[in-house]
Formats: structure tokens, sequence, C-alpha cells
């Protein structure tokens, strides 16, 4: 029965990680979005306000960080598949060898 | 078991070893394509070929990237390896051939006959489960890996049955919670602008999905390939895996996706919910951080299990989406039988080998694969599913009526894309809105 318990620990693990990575992005991702249409205005809202230039910059940056989380999950797949793997321990990510 | 074979009849089981192995990693490709591309295909994100067509590019690229190959892929399951990958000394030669070619058998036949029922199941599963059938037949019981050593995930329980029960509920709730934030943040935002935004985030999801399902499993076949090479004297245990398994299999795990399972991707990506880009994206990236997140803690999971739950998910994040649990059901119930039934047919397979003896019965179980694939592939013929036809509406009839059906559903398709203003004919109420509101979308993309 140990299997189980070894299970939902490693469940709970993906379930956190997969939430801030797998839903996270996704919202700041909509966030982008969101700001893109309060940038343009117009047609692109419901209530067709007048373009927000301020929104177009919130949503470059959000597109941004989106893609450099996805760049970094291609280096995980990379790095792991090189013997390597990716490090948070000094908070940015660095490649080192499997321990 | 003391084994004299002659080196030719050796040789020839180890070709139709690899063989079959490639043609495993060829249908695991076709099985999959669906867990990465259903949800760009079925929200018109891609075109079906150019989505196929990215999606082998990524699995031949991914398939490269994971050079760290599992030697001993099969100790997960079973025990015809030491744990340095070498096998085990009175397996050596033929008997473990036999072994691992029918349990390969098991798994094509498996995967061929789920693809024609047009369900997503694991090929995963289906390769451990005709691998776990095969060895219980050629060494019994006491050859499974049931339950690991205890102090980390293992056996059939712990990589296996565990990761099955949990993972898809992982990712439907990731998925379900990435869709409510999505549809919560872009509120007041006109379908316009959503629906080309997350084209974008769609299709970028997917690419992830891909790319990891290439490294994933691609590396299975290596794994098995390379096992029969040491087994028969052709490769040391300490050499990995030679080049032209790595091409061999990278090409086949490609050309599979390419050719798209159709059947499938249609499940996927219009049975079990009519799905938005908003909600493709979400299932995707679902997809992408449990699967990456799962691999870093060794925690082994099957893409389908999670793809499926993530498209459940954003079926259930977001309000008025209607799941069809009719579906969901016969897929569960799929994913359920796909490991004891396909250790039967191994099983099966691996005594019909061992009867007719070390010549003749590789050869007749491996024209009993290719005899039983060809009958798969012909009936698939009756009700084709193609590009041309993988979006038509989800009619969910009994499948005594599904040659009717699918007759029907081309012509519903036709008056789908001239958009008439008819009710698709077996559509439920909810399935006329989304049909309407996707059209008003387009009416003001226009």
């Amino acid at each position: 029965m140990n299997n189980v318990a070894l299970a939902l620990d490693a469940a709970w693990k993906v379930l956190a990680a997969g939430l801030i990575l797998g839903a996270g992005l996704p919202a700041l991702f909509a966030v982008g979005v969101r700001s893109m249409a309060y940038g343009s205005g117009g047609d692109a809202e419901v209530d067709h306000q007048a373009p927000h230039p301020i929104g177009k910059l919130v949503a470059v940056v959000c597109f941004a960080v989106v893609l450099a989380a996805i760049a970094l999950g291609i280096t995980f797949i990379v790095a792991s598949g090189f013997g390597k793997e990716l490090s948070f321990e000094h908070i940015y990510p660095i490649l080192k060898d499997k321990g | 078991m003391p084994h004299t074979v002659d080196v030719s009849s050796e040789l020839l089981i180890l070709g139709l070893t690899v063989v079959t192995a490639l043609a495993f990693d060829f249908t695991n490709g076709f099985h999959d394509t669906g867990n990465a591309m259903a949800t760009s295909i079925a929200t018109g994100a891609l075109k079906p070929k150019t989505a196929v067509a990215l999606s082998a590019v990524l699995n031949l690229v991914g398939a490269f990237l994971s050079v760290e190959v599992a030697l001993t892929v099969t100790n997960a399951v079973i025990k015809i390896q030491s744990s340095d990958g070498a096998p085990i000394q009175s397996l050596m030669g033929a008997p473990l051939l036999m072994i691992v070619l029918a349990g390969l058998i098991g798994g094509i036949l498996w995967n061929l006959l789920t693809w024609l029922l047009g369900l997503p199941s694991s090929s995963s599963h289906a390769l451990f489960g005709g691998l776990i059938g095969s060895t219980i037949a050629a060494v019994g019981m006491s050859g499974v890996n049931w339950f690991g050593d205890g102090h980390k995930l293992g056996g059939v329980m712990g990589k296996v049955v565990m990761p099955a029960l949990l993972s898809p509920v992982i990712a439907c709730l990731i998925a379900a919670v990435g869709t409510w934030l999505i549809y919560r943040i872009t509120e007041g935002v006109s379908k316009r602008f959503t629906e080309t935004g997350f084209r974008w985030g769609q299709i970028g999801s997917a690419s992830l999905v891909s790319l990891a399902h290439g490294t994933n499993d691609a590396q299975k076949t290596m794994g098995v390939i390379t096992l029969a090479l040491i087994a028969s004297g052709h490769q040391g245990v300490m050499d990995g895996v030679p080049l032209w398994v790595k091409f061999a299999c990278a090409l086949a795990i490609a050309l599979g996706t390419y050719l798209g399972g159709w059947r499938i991707i249609r499940t996927l990506g219009k049975g079990l919910v009519e799905i938005s880009s908003p909600q493709g994206m979400a299932a995707e990236s679902a997809s992408a951080a449990t699967i990456l997140a799962s691999s870093h803690l060794g925690f082994a999971l099957s893409t389908t299990h999670v793809a499926t739950g993530s498209i459940l998910g954003t079926g259930l994040g977001r309000r008025g989406a209607e799941v069809r649990w009719g579906v969901a059901a016969r897929m569960v119930a799929a994913w359920l039988i796909t490991l004891p039934l396909a250790a039967l047919v191994g099983g099966v397979t691996w005594w019909i080998g061992h009867l007719l003896g070390d010549t003749v019965g590789p050869v007749a179980i491996f024209a009993l694969l290719v005899g039983l694939s060809s009958y798969m592939w012909l009936r698939s013929k009756h009700d084709k599913i193609d590009p041309n036809n993988v979006n038509d509406e989800w009619t969910d009839m009994p499948s005594a009526s599904k040659n009717a059906v699918a007759k029907k559903s081309v012509t519903v398709g036709a008056a789908d894309t001239t958009a008439s203003t008819g009710t698709p004919l077996g559509s439920t109420p909810t399935d006329t809105t989304s049909f309407q509101t996707t059209e008003s979308s387009k009416e003001v993309a226009r």
C-alpha cells in the first residue's frame, strides 16, 4: 500500500505545479488578451470604449512572460534529455547536471 | 529453460521483433495525435493536415531529444531485465525475444481495436499490458513486478494503476480552473478578439504537448528494441541505444502521427465537449503542465489520460458547456480494460508462438498480427473518418447504426459549411446554441 501514499504525495505536487503553470499561465495570457482589447477599444470590446494605449503595453508584458515560461518549458524537456536538469535553487532557472 | 536455437531462426525472430516494435511505435503515433491536436483541429485554429504535420515534426524532434533512453523500460512492470538493463540470464536469446514479440503484438492489436472504435486509450497501457500478458504466459505470475520495491513508485500498481487513477483527475481540475479563469478574465471582450488571440495560445500549448509526447513515448520503443538486441547478443548492455534505433523509432512515431488517428481526434475534439479556442488553450496548457511536472517528479503517466481529463475539465469549467458523459464513460471503460485485455492478447499470442516452436512460432504470430491488422484497417473503410469529415457535427448513436450515421453526418457537415439556418440533424439543443455562437462569432470576425 506504500504505492498509494507515494502516488498521492506525487499527485499533489503535480497538481500544485500544474495549477500554477497549466492554469496560471493561460490566465495570464487571458489578461494579455483582455488588456489588448482594452488597448484597442472599439469593436474589440462589447461596450465599444475608446482605446487605452496602456492596455497594449500591459498585454505585451503578459505575452512576454508567457513566452518566457514556454521557453523554460522547452529547455526543461531538452535538458532532461541530455542528462541535465533545470534548477530553481537560486530562484532564477539554471541548468545543472542531474544529481 | 535451456534453449538451443540455431542462429538463423534467432535472427529471424529478432528481425520480426524489431519490425513489430516499429509498428507499435507507429500505432503509438497515430493513436496519440489527438492528445495534442484534437482541440486545435476542432476549433479550426489549425487545418487538420497542418495540425498533424506540425505534431509529427515536433514528435520527431522530441524523439531525438530524449537521449536519456530508458534501457530499463520494461522493469516498471515485469522482471525480464536486471536493474542495469541486462536481460535475465535464463531468458537470454529466443525466450526473451518471444516474450517481447508477443507483448508488442498484444499492444498493437489493442491499439488498433480501440482506434477502430474511436476510443482514445493509452498506448503505454497497451504496451505494458501486452508485455505483462506474455510474461505471465512465459514465466508465470512471479515474472510480473506488481508493487515495486516500496521505496519509490514502482510496479504495475505504482507505475500504471495509481497514475491512471490520479492523472486524469489532476488534469481535469487544472483545465477546469484554467477555463474558468480565462472566461472570467475575458468577459466583455468581443468574440473576434478572444478567438484570434486564443488560437495562438492554443497552437503554442498543443505544440508543447506534441514535443513532450515525442520525448516520452518514442523512447519506450527504443528501449524495447535495444533490449531485443542485447538479448540476442547483438549489442552490449553498456553501449546504450544504437543510432539507427533512434532514427527508426523517431521516424516511425512521426509517420504515425502524420497519418493522424482521425477517428480518435474526432472523439476527443468533437465527441466529449464542444470546444472553443479559449477552452482548447486551457486544455492543452493543463496537459502540457501535467505531463512536464509529472515527468520531472518521476510520476509515470499516460498522455492519453491527461489529454482526456483536460478536455473534460474545460467542459466543466465553462458555464453552459455540455459534457457528453456517455462518451466519457465509454472512454473510462476502455481505459479500465486496456491493460487486462492487451495482456490477454499478449498471453494468447505467446502461447500460440510457443506451441509452434521457435522457428514457425514467430512467423505465425507475426502473420496473425498482419492478418488482424489488415482486417481492422479494411473494417475502418466502412465508416471512414478523415480530414474532411473529422469536424462534422457529433451525432451520438449506438454503434449498430454507425454506418448510417457516417453517411448522414457527411450531409450534415455539408449543410454546416454552407451555413444553413436549419438545425443540424440529431443535435441536442445545446449543440445548436454552440453552433450558433460560433456562427455569430464568425459574423463578428467578418
